[in-house]
């Protein structure tokens, strides 16, 4: 267990929500703030496009966040936490998701394709990702949509991974 | 089979959040019985972490600021409903015979919190303390020097009396 997870876990033992609790949701709010706010704007500004938006979007989700959510995202010792605030704010912004247009329907949009990740997945791989991580569309829908199978639609979004690692790598 | 089903993008598909609720399922058993499902999804995870600092946007410094005045002003609103709910307290009523209850009043912690009225009665000790350390050093050097002069007129007067 690492020194961040033993510090977010002393952190969820004092979230119980009483008067006293009150300081640590705001200080376990600034911890998340200060090491994913960059990320999670970064996130939000491609999902509505939209910079001044997207800051409104932050500090609504950071203000929002209750002694649940915090426990959720902080407290879990087993995986991500930016992945789970991520998923968190997905779920907020599912209702905005939904008005935007798609990265292919939007063919000037040059915020995700300034990025060097996602320049180099081809046309496909870039409408099934971004169809997914920024417009939180299902597997399904977008099988219906490209007129393929819900496993060539993972098989596709899989290559888009494998594109991102090994860049990371 | 295990790396067949890593191989399915179901993972990809979890973490990106567009699983169904029976893949997640099927994911999470698959998950708990085989640590090669585990280690696949945290270097997706990984995986995901990378791409957002790709794509990470520092927000204006003044971003914090609204944030933590939410959050006072969500503590505040918490504070007052919770004060507002609060019992009261019922009344312990006494034991016919047991005499007075006594509450321990000796906390755990070393420290103790004292009015800031005693502030100025703890300045005034320390400045009253000041002024007798002066007087006593005053007095003990004059008597010093009474104490010389005495033995000098002794000397005198010894003198004389020859």
């Amino acid at each position: 267990m690492d020194a961040l997870t033993k510090h977010w876990l002393n952190l969820r033992e004092q979230l119980t929500f009483n008067e006293a609790a009150l300081p640590s949701i705001k200080q376990a709010a600034h911890e998340l703030y200060t090491n994913y706010g960059a990320m999670l704007l970064g996130y939000i500004i491609e999902v509505v496009k939209d910079r001044p938006v997207a800051e409104g979007y932050l500090a609504d989700i950071f203000s929002g966040l209750s002694v649940g959510d915090i426990q959720y995202i902080a407290g879990t010792p087993d995986g991500s936490t930016y992945c789970r605030l991520q998923q968190y704010t997905r779920n907020k912004l599912v209702s905005f998701v939904n008005t935007v247009d798609d990265c292919a329907d939007s063919p000037d949009n040059v915020t995700i394709r300034g990025n060097r990740l996602i320049d180099l997945m081809t046309a496909e791989q870039q409408l099934v990702f971004c169809g997914v991580h920024y417009h939180g569309k299902s597997v399904s829908s977008l099988a219906n949509e490209l007129n393929k199978t819900s496993d060539e639609i993972r098989q596709i979004l899989k290559q888009s991974f494998n594109i991102i690692r090994s860049n990371r790598k | 089979m295990i790396q067949q089903y890593i191989n399915s993008g179901i993972l990809e598909a979890y973490v990106t959040g567009c699983a169904s609720e029976s893949e997640v399922k099927e994911l999470l058993r698959m998950k708990a019985e085989h640590p090669e499902v585990n280690i696949a999804l945290k270097e997706l995870e990984a995986d995901m972490e990378f791409l957002a600092q790709q794509m990470a946007v520092t927000p204006p410094l003044s971003t914090w600021g609204k944030i933590s005045d939410d959050i006072d002003e969500i503590m505040l609103r918490e504070k007052r409903e919770l004060q507002q709910f609060k019992q009261p307290e019922p009344k312990q009523q006494e034991a016919p015979g047991t005499g007075p209850t006594y509450i321990e009043v000796e906390g755990a912690s070393s420290h103790m919190r004292i009015h800031k009225a005693w502030r100025w009665v703890f300045a005034a000790v320390f400045i009253l303390g000041k002024i007798f350390l002066g007087f006593a050093i005053y007095f003990y050097l004059e008597n010093r020097q009474a104490q010389k002069q005495l033995q000098k007129l002794e000397t005198e007067i010894q003198q004389l009396k020859r």
